[in-house]
């Protein structure tokens, strides 16, 4: 548990501070790119993590580390709720939305689907 | 120096995002639907919006901001567990239950922001 939590903190520093870093880099608009982006991606590795710990089996701190740590600390929904709430047009408010959840829908079933092309089955590696 | 706020707020929202959703995950090991994350963002919508209304002054690029909105509530809050679970729930074809979570989990973490924003 101890070992599990320590992970989670570590991870989700660094989720946070690349999110943070992205959010930097992505010009700012009156359209939030950064979360969709950071939301997007996350989601894409997130869908890889979950399908390749169903392939390969490794230990807990590792898996609670990468997926509950850094992917849940670069993605964020409460920022989203931030964006849409403050978009100006409700065309604006429903793209946004739309976005969001159709593409990160879709990297999720892309990043399960390139795990599954890649990685080959392999027995317990403990 | 701004990164070491985002740091600290997101690993200590990431860590009370994970023992939160243990504690909620017990609560609701009954429902068919996955209720601990959407929970926990619906929470933390409600938290940022509060949280915003009354540090507004200080611009979105303060430390403090950095600190709780930035760094806490955006790990304690997370865009990939829904996107993962809601998929899950398309593949095994519950869409009731699909429908439903993406309804609850965008209509829950935005209308609490807003109520605790424009509510306070």
């Amino acid at each position: 548990m101890l070992k599990n939590s320590i992970a989670v903190a570590v991870g989700g520093a660094l989720g946070a501070y690349l999110r943070f870093v992205t959010t930097l880099w992505i010009p700012h608009s009156s359209f939030p790119y950064h979360t969709l982006f950071q939301n997007i991606v996350g989601s894409f590795v997130l869908g890889a993590l979950t399908a390749y710990f169903s392939l390969r089996t490794r230990r807990e701190w590792i898996k609670v580390g990468l997926g509950t740590g850094v992917c849940g600390g670069f993605t964020t929904f409460s920022t989203l709720a931030f964006d849409a709430v403050f978009l100006k047009s409700t065309e604006a408010f429903l793209l946004y939305i739309s976005i969001s959840l159709g593409f990160g829908l879709l990297a999720v079933f892309l990043g399960t689907r390139f795990v599954r092309t890649f990685v080959k089955e392999r027995g317990v590696r403990k | 120096m701004s990164a070491l706020f985002v740091i600290v707020g997101g690993s200590i929202g990431a860590l009370c995002r994970y023992w939160l959703g243990l504690i909620f995950l017990a609560w609701t090991k009954k429902s068919k639907m996955p209720l601990s994350m959407l929970i926990v963002n619906a929470l933390g919508g409600l938290g940022l919006g509060v949280f915003y209304h009354f540090a507004f002054p200080s611009s979105s690029t303060s430390s403090l901001y950095l600190l709780v909105g930035t760094g806490f509530f955006g790990a304690f809050t997370t865009f990939s567990t829904f996107s993962v679970e809601a998929m899950e729930l398309l593949q095994k074809k519950a869409y009731c239950l699909f429908f439903g979570y993406i309804l609850l989990s965008f209509a829950g973490t935005i209308g609490l922001f807003y109520l605790g924003y424009y509510g306070m």
